[in-house]
């Protein structure tokens, strides 16, 4: 049964991965907004001068742009499954939902991840050039994104299936997804912030901001594992 | 006569369902021996495609019961989906897949042992092993039912639901159709929804009438009268049938 599991999760991640590099739907969606809102906030800030330390604020417009990148793509992520009733053939297998989701979070994390590290170096290039660089090491950005996405992924994973099934899902997904990232959201903020800035004490703090991400992510992704069959089934 | 014999291969026990306030089934029993084909017929919002979900464990029902292969579809879901297989008018297929990485994609979930032999084999039964590297978007209503069929036989299942298998299908795609329901009618139980009066009536060794989620009739093949039961489901639709 060990190996069924492994094979249905292994099938399902796959289907998904081989869907999106055919398709680009998700990938594209994300990593365009991504990029939109990057030059938005260039235009925005524009007239801020030399004198603006763009790191200061690099944290907060990061994660803005990845809360709704990924809100964007965590929506089209159930859109296979709905055509031509796919959902109800998935139902209609042995498959413990739990390896649903599992796989499901695995993909949507995966491809959070893909564009999360191409749309950086964009930011990178965009507000850096020419001025200091991290102060912290990009070992402790990377942690941050990780130990987000999981959480964003997570908590996503399972809002996309709860809206797949509703009328104006495109609303629902915002007014839960949100609310239930805040914390995930401030803790992200508060450990890029310290990797970005670097200096005394930006690694006590950057771990005491990486515990919460950590706790958050524990609490959401066995939330969304123990609330699936549930949900799914709806 | 063994126990195992004995036993119906689809049972529904004062069956009921409601979606808020609306009752789709209501007190729906009836009992099919292994073998049998259950036509269902019945006016469109009359229960039949609810009934096909909680036989499939894909809707709890409300109160009552309903064994498949002699398991709950609530207590024993997982493994009773193992042992069943659908077949609906909607394809149940990823359209960005081929034909083939669809079948294989669903022999994973079934854990159906040489995924590839029996997607090749199952490719070729339907006529659709020149098609197997295109993705089914660009497959016909045909094709796509054809290579539903193939996902609904991949694990060899015991009972087969068809919701309205001929709906949309050509001739030649009705044909493969009926000749694999021919093929493996022995070895197999089918419960089948169907508007299609006289396909209905050909193949099923049971029939059941719904109206308004109750049973209006039930009864088997040799005992219908066939002008009777048509004269009870014109009044049931409430319409002329052919």
């Amino acid at each position: 049964m060990g190996s069924l599991r492994w094979r249905q999760f292994t099938a399902i991640l796959r289907k998904d991965i081989v869907m999106e590099l055919r398709t680009r739907e998700m990938l594209t969606s994300m990593g365009l907004y991504a990029i939109l809102t990057m030059v938005v906030y260039q235009i925005a800030l524009a007239e801020a001068g030399e004198g603006l330390d763009v790191r200061l604020i690099m944290p907060g417009l990061v994660w803005v742009a990845f809360i709704f990148m990924s809100m964007l793509g965590l929506n089209r992520s159930f859109v296979h499954e709905k055509d031509q009733g796919c959902l109800e053939a998935l139902l209609l297998s042995p498959v413990d939902r739990p390896v649903i989701f599992f796989a499901k979070f695995a993909g949507n994390l995966l491809f959070l991840l893909v564009v999360e590290a191409l749309t950086l170096p964009v930011f990178a290039f965009l507000f850096l050039q020419g001025r200091a660089g991290f102060g912290g090491g990009l070992w402790m950005l990377a942690l941050v994104l990780l130990g987000a996405s999981i959480g964003i992924a997570g908590i996503g994973t399972l809002l996309a299936t709860i809206s797949v099934n509703t009328t104006g899902k495109d609303i629902m997904l915002a007014v839960l997804f949100v609310p239930l990232q805040y914390p995930l959201l401030r803790a992200a903020v508060g450990a890029t912030f310290a990797g970005v800035i670097g200096g005394e004490g930006a690694t006590s703090s950057f771990w005491t901001w990486m515990g919460w991400i950590a706790g958050f992510d524990i609490i959401m992704v066995l939330a969304a594992f123990g609330l699936y069959e549930f949900v799914i089934e709806a | 006569m063994t126990e195992a014999a004995e036993q119906p291969a689809v049972e529904a026990s004062a069956l009921e369902r409601s979606f808020g306030a609306r009752k789709a089934l209501d007190g729906v029993s009836f009992a099919i021996p292994e073998g049998a084909f259950l036509s269902v017929f019945g006016p469109n919002g009359a229960g039949k495609t609810t009934l096909l979900k909680v036989l499939t464990t894909l809707v709890a029902p409300s109160r009552g019961s309903a064994s498949v292969c002699g398991l709950d579809v609530v207590e024993g879901a997982v493994e009773l989906r193992a042992r069943i297989g659908l077949i609906s008018h909607n394809p149940l297929l990823y359209p960005d897949l081929t034909a083939e990485e669809n079948l294989l994609f669903f022999a994973d979930m079934y854990g159906v042992e040489n995924p590839r032999e029996r997607a090749r084999e199952l490719l070729e039964a339907v006529e659709l092993d020149h098609r197997r590297l295109d993705t089914t978007r660009t497959f016909s209503r045909g094709m796509l039912q054809r290579l539903s069929i193939a996902r609904a036989l991949l694990h060899r299942p015991e009972v087969l639901f068809l919701d309205e298998p001929y709906s949309g299908l050509d001739p030649h795609a009705a044909d493969i159709l009926d000749s694999l329901i021919a093929s493996i009618r022995q070895h197999h139980t089918f419960v089948m929804v169907s508007h299609d009066l006289d396909k209905g009536l050909e193949l099923c060794t049971h029939a059941l009438i719904l109206s308004k989620g109750r049973v209006v009739l039930f009864e088997r093949r040799e005992d219908i009268d066939e002008r009777e039961f048509r004269e009870t489901y014109r009044r049931v639709v409430g319409m002329g049938v052919a």
